[in-house]
Formats: C-alpha cells, structure tokens, sequence
C-alpha cells in the first residue's frame, strides 16, 4: 500500500484507463484512509516508542493523495539522467522493478530519457521485489552478463532479499540499484542500506555525489562480471537522482580486465595437450557464452574429447558437439579441468566462497557453499583424483592456450588430431544414443497414467523444441529431471541450473528474466513449474504478459511441496507414529489451485488442468506456436508426484 | 525386542533368499480399500499413484512383494527402527500405526497395479525422439 501512488494515472501508451473514473477511486481512497487515520489517532499507539511511524503528510504523500514538492526551479539535466546514460553505456538491457518513491528519479529518467526513451535499459514492471531479482537472475545465467533490479529503500531490499541471496549462491552477476530518500518515509531509509544484505552481495558502494555515483555504477558493473561474480549493490540517494547534473559528462565505460593464466603457464599447458596422444578436457560452468565458444576452439584445434555439465548449468560445453562425450578411448593421457576437476591441471575461477571473510557480516556461514568453480561441485562426489588447481578464469585463459597451441602446432600433428577428431565423433555418437535408449525405456513407465507422469512432460516437449532455438529455466530437480537425459543441451543457455539455494518462489521470476533475454533474440523459454515455487511469487506472470515475453509454462502440479510430504512422513515413519497425517501442512488441496485459471487472471492464454496424458501433446504444441509468436501460454498439467 | 528383530531378520532373509524361485503368494486383502491405504498413508509420495516414481515397485520383481508376510515383515522393520537391515528412505510401519490388515489390503492393491510400460516402437513420442538422435547433426 505505501508504495503504490495514483498521482500520474495518465499514460498515453495506455488508453484504456478510464482518467476520470481512476481519479475518483483514488479520491475516495485517500477519504477512506483519512477515517481510518483518524480513528486511529483516537486509539492508543500501536507502534514502539522508538521506531519513526510515518507521519499522516508522509503516508498522504506515498499514497498519491499528495504531490511531491515542486522544486523552485526545473531540473534540465537531473543526476538520474546520467545514471541511466551510464547504464545505456554498459548495455545493460532491462531494468525490473517494483516501483518506489526513493529511486523515482531514475524511474523517471528510463521512462523519459534518451532516443528512444525506455529502451537500453527497458523498464521491467515486476508485482514484487523477489520477482525482480529473480528476472535479473534468469537473465544473468543466460546471458553470462548482468541485468539491473531496483529496489526500495529497506522494504524492497528486505522482500528482495532472499533472491539476492539465490543469485549469490550462484554467482549470478547482477546489479542492484537500492534507492534512499532520507527525510522522507524515516522506516524507508537507513544510513548503512546495504547492510542488510552485505552477506550476500558480492561488493556495494553508497556514493556520496554525483560523479561518485557513475563511477560506482562502472564498478558495480565490472565487479559483477569479474570472478567471483556475482550480485552487486549501489544505494542511490534521491538527491543525486534529482540534482542538476550542469555540465558533467558521463565518463566513458571501462570494461572489466579479468586476467587468465600468464603465457608461460599457457605454452606449458599447450605442450602438454599436443604430447598427449588422447588430452581430455573436462568442463564445467564458463563465465560467458565466449568461453563456451572458446572452449570448443580449444577442443577442435587438439582434438581432445571433453565431458561437459550443460545438463546441469548454464554456459556448458555443448552436449552434442562430436567431441563431446566420453571419447574413443578413455584412457586420458592428459586432462585439462576448464572450471572443473582434473587429475592433471585444472583452471578454475574464484567463486563467492571466497567473499566469506569479507563480506559475511552477519556470520551467516554459508554451510552449503562449496568452494571451486563458482560453487558447483558437491563434497563427496567428486570420485577423481584431483591434480593441480590454478586459481584463474579459464575462459580467460583459452585464447592464450590456443594462441601457444597454434604457434607449436605442425601438420603432422594435426592430421593425427584430425584421425582422432573422427574417432572421437564416432564414439561419442553411440554413447549417446546408447544412454538415450536406456533412458527411453526408464522414462516411459508409467507413460498412460493419469496424472501424468512427470517423464512423459519431458518427452512430449522434446520432439516441439528440438528444433527451436529454446532455454530451459526452471530448475528440473524436483521434477525428475528429465531433459538431462532426452534432450540436447547445445546452447549455453539451454539450461539454467537450479535455484542456487534451494530456496522456493524462484522459478517462475528466474523464467520471466530468461525470457526477457529470449525475447528479439529469436528464442523462447520453457519453464515446468513445480506448483509450490509458484505461488510464492505468481504475479511474474503477469510482467510476461505485460512484456510479450515468450515463456511457456508447463505446470508441475502435484498439488503439493512434494518433498516436504516425503519428509514429515518418513519422520513419522520414524517416530512410530504412523503416516496418515504428513499431508498437514504439505499439500495444496481441498480446494484445490486452478492455475489456469491464475493465468487468465494474469493476462496469460492458459488451458488446463489436464489429467489425460493423451491430451498433452496437443497442448503442448499450442503452447509452443504460441510462445513462438511472443505470447506467454501456462498449461497446467496434474502430475504424478515425482 | 532385540529377539523379535533377529527372528524378523531371519524371516526377511530366508524369503529373500529363496525369492528368486518362490511362487508369489495369493492376495488376501481387498485392493479396492488398499488403493484408499496407500494413498492416506503416502505411499504415493515414492511410489507414484500407480506404482511407477521416484521408487518404482510395480512389476518391478522386488523380493519384498513376493508374498504378504515379507511385505508385512518388511514393513515392520525398517531401518531407521531396526537398523539390521540396509537403510532406505523407506519409513517404519509399526502395527499400532498399520494393522496386519490395512497391510494385508495395501498389499493386494500393490498386486493389482496393471504393468504400464508399452512398447517404444509403439509409441511415437518416444520414437521420434531415438530416430531424431540419429539423424540430427550438431549444429552451433
């Protein structure tokens, strides 16, 4: 309520809005709350002593039954202006919101500003501060590169918090704009804003001037993308967005310099590839879709087979590439870990692991991050030998590699590579369908059943997509996970991974941010929604409706935080109690939810809830000629529990 | 105690060990109020609706469902209670929280579940998706 404001109904790109009729339900609003507000004042206080309550002028005016003070003389060339320049300058894309008073300035300035005006960055309408983040989350894992959320002095940084803290644990470059307005709502500022999630934000800066102001935007921007990456923060006081920025001009963007390993290191490491008589690269998570492309340069020049994790992340070697598999022979003479082990050499980038020291104020540990290749490998199941690790970026050590390869590289040598290349290809080939049959006759039991089986969602899908330029973003681990094994993850973007840190309510916001990035690039986005991720933060649908976003959501509806069920019943199990209550708290029944029905509310083309797996084809082939005209689609499907 | 889980013990492993060749054993209980059990009791959360999930159990052969009183024994001792046997992420199914005869219906309604497995060459979905695999060439 606070942060909604009637004032500026008027937008001509919308007509539909009745001006007058709107004026006068804001009227009778304000009247309402000026009862309420007195009756209250008759009452004894409800708030503690020591906390500032807004003030009847202070809630008046971020209700919009108040202007704003008008400044005693117009601004020409307001602060907020240059910051958005500045943003434009960087090419950062999207900037997803939930609208608040402490950055109205720069709300103002994406709206206004520039040729054309809300494009580079776009603004992005989120119905909340989770959303928000969430979309700069999907869209950073996609697209390797930061996206911007704003965020509310205290209350949105509070309701955002817990997606910032996703990103973190995935390393997500992102940035976040937190605007402050001191003097106006006391509850709604703070002196040290960032505090409150500094734990979990890899750097943030509350610059005290305008030039402070661009120049930490530079940094934030470079420090998202530089390893670690991950999430960073500038607090924005509503004086700077709102000052006379006379003549300074924004300076111009430095990129990040993000250094690989030193030439030395590099002829060393090519050397070693050209003795080998069958070199492996393993592969993991690049920083960017480059280091993926340089990755497979590296492995077409050597003529090295190479594992890849593009089932399970983003920015993966691509899965059908020839060389991608477990090659012809798999007696590795020398392994070249690229963000990932090796029993010989690994490159592998700092992760956010190695902020705790410095930025884990609140002491909060972190227990399930882990260290090495931006916290993606699991203690305790990493079964090789582990070799050296270089602490440095792979992908900015490939090129340097490859230029060393290309320098000692001889014909001999490369038509031995080019034998081994075919023989790689061959094999990799039939591993491949080899698996895919396997995993066709385990996927398919249970193929008639009603509900649906959460394979056959899968398996439907597969023949749609497979020739579509799609992005999987919603995670899959509790939907079986069936893409990793029937289809092909090609593109670094094919799959996002998971949540980061298992935390519910992401998926449908991280689906919305992959599809932003999707939309003008020619792809769509999947999404199978478990149903209790979605109801944390539903509204999302709404942004993608609103943005023509080309996101087809597939829903998981098992009617039930399914794990959960699983774990109170085991419990019970286990205390001897019996196991006729875990139900309690743990499904979504009596009544149940009509997700189409959310959908339409939200303005999204929905069908559903289907329960006849013969009818889910069909479904499914609306849904996606319906993403491919830009339009978001929800099929809500009733699944098998797992 | 420690009596009764030896004697349940031995029970298992003299009807697991002979599972492989032993007739299965006639169903007793009512399928219809089984299908009821097993959904109130959660069996569903694993096992699927029908037998097919994160644990499949039907038609999968498992000695446990050989006949009705490895099931009730296996039932009866899981491993977080008596930990003689290998840990699942099965839970334990006392009597006082499931009679020998909610056991007894669950059990014929785990009988009863149709095989539901057709034939891949059947299925179009499913073909598409292998001959797919073999022609597609990797493209960037």
């Amino acid at each position: 309520m606070s942060k909604k404001r009637a004032d500026r109904p008027t937008d001509p790109a919308t007509p539909k809005v009745d001006r007058r009729n709107f004026l006068k339900g804001a009227a009778t609003g304000a009247a309402a709350l000026a009862v309420s507000r007195s009756a209250e004042a008759q009452s004894p206080s409800a708030y503690n002593a020591s906390l500032s309550a807004p003030s009847y002028q202070q809630i008046q005016r971020d209700t919009g039954s108040l202007a704003p003070p008008t400044p005693d003389r117009t601004v020409v060339r307001p602060g907020s202006d240059l910051m958005v320049q500045a943003l434009r300058d960087m090419g950062i894309e999207f900037v997803a919101s939930n609208n608040g008073s402490s950055f109205e300035g720069i709300q103002e300035s994406i709206a206004n500003y520039g040729t054309p005006p809300n494009h580079m960055p776009e603004y992005i309408t989120a119905l909340h501060e989770e959303s928000s983040v969430d979309m700069a989350n999907g869209y950073g894992k996609s697209e390797g590169r930061p996206m911007a959320a704003m965020l509310h002095g205290t209350i949105g940084i509070q309701h955002a918090s817990m997606s910032i803290y996703q990103a973190y644990c995935s390393g997500t470059p992102m940035m976040l704009i937190v605007g402050r307005d001191d003097g106006f709502i006391q509850a709604h500022t703070a002196d040290d804003m960032a505090a409150m999630c500094r734990s979990f934000t890899k750097w943030d800066a509350q610059p005290k001037t305008l030039p402070e102001c661009i120049d930490a935007l530079h940094e934030a921007y470079r420090q998202a993308v530089t390893p670690p990456t991950g999430p960073t923060l500038i607090v924005v006081d509503m004086e700077l967005q709102k000052e006379e920025a006379r003549d300074f001009v924004v300076p111009p963007f430095r990129p990040a310099v993000i250094e690989g390993v030193d030439n030395t290191t590099a002829r060393d490491i090519a050397q070693r590839l050209l003795n080998a008589s069958n070199p492996r690269l393993n592969t993991g998570m690049f920083r960017t879709p480059e280091g993926v492309e340089a990755a497979v340069r590296l492995a077409e020049l050597i003529g090295a087979s190479a594992s890849t994790n593009a089932m399970q992340l983003s920015m993966g070697f691509p899965q059908r590439h020839p060389l991608c598999g477990p090659g012809a022979d798999t007696a590795y003479d020398y392994a070249l870990g690229l963000e990932a082990g090796s029993p010989d050499l690994s490159l592998q980038r700092l992760s956010v692991k190695s902020l705790e020291a410095e930025r884990d104020v609140m002491g909060v540990g972190f227990g399930s991050m882990r260290p090495g290749n931006g916290n993606r490998v699991r203690p305790g199941r990493q079964t090789q030998e582990q070799g050296t690790v270089l602490t440095v970026d792979a992908e900015a050590s490939i090129p340097v590699i490859i230029a060393e390869l290309s320098r000692l590289m001889t014909p001999a040598k490369q038509r031995e590579i080019e034998q081994r290349k075919t023989r790689h290809a061959s094999a990799n080939q039939e591993a491949f369908l080899t698996n895919l049959r396997a995993a066709v006759e385990e996927k398919k039991k249970g193929w008639d059943l009603s509900p649906v089986s959460t394979a056959r969602i899968y398996a439907e899908l597969w023949p749609l997509i497979m020739n579509e330029d799609w992005c999987l973003a919603s995670p899959s681990g509790f939907s079986g996970g069936h893409h990793r094994q029937l289809w092909e993850h090609n593109k670094p973007y094919s799959f996002l991974g998971d949540q980061g840190a298992a935390g519910m309510g992401y998926g449908l916001g991280a689906c919305t941010g992959a599809a932003l990035a999707a939309r003008g690039r020619g792809r769509f986005v999947v999404n199978v929604q478990t149903d209790g991720d979605f109801n944390y933060a539903p509204g999302a649908l709404w942004t993608a409706a609103h943005h023509e976003l080309p996101m087809l959501t597939v829903m998981h509806n098992n009617r039930a935080w399914h794990q959960e069920f699983m774990f109170v019943q085991y419990l019970a199990g286990v205390r001897g109690r019996g196991t006729d209550r875990g139900h309690i708290g743990t499904v979504l029944r009596d009544p149940f939810i009509d997700y189409s029905k959310m959908a339409d509310a939200y303005g999204v083309q929905s069908e559903g809830p289907i329960e006849d797996p013969t009818l889910l084809a069909a479904a499914l082939e609306r849904g996606v000629e319906s993403v491919k005209t830009g339009k978001p689609y929800l099929i809500d499907v009733v699944t098998q529990p797992r | 105690m420690r009596k009764q889980l030896i004697s349940t013990l031995a029970l298992l492993l003299g009807f697991a060990a002979t599972a492989v060749t032993a007739q299965t054993g006639p169903v007793n209980g009512n399928a219809e109020s089984g299908a009821q059990l097993y959904f109130d009791h959660g069996c569903h959360g694993c096992h699927g609706y029908s037998g097919y999930g994160r644990k499949d159990l039907n038609n999968t052969g498992s000695p446990w469902l050989m006949n009705e009183e490895i099931f009730r024994a296996f039932l009866r001792a899981r491993a977080d209670v008596a930990p003689l046997l290998p840990s699942t992420d099965m839970p334990n199914y006392p009597a006082n929280a499931l009679s020998d005869a909610m056991v007894s219906d669950i059990y014929a309604y785990v009988r009863s579940m149709p095989a539901n497995q057709p034939e891949t060459q059947d299925v179009p979905t499913l073909r598409t998706i292998l001959e797919a695999a073999e022609q597609r060439q990797y493209r960037p």
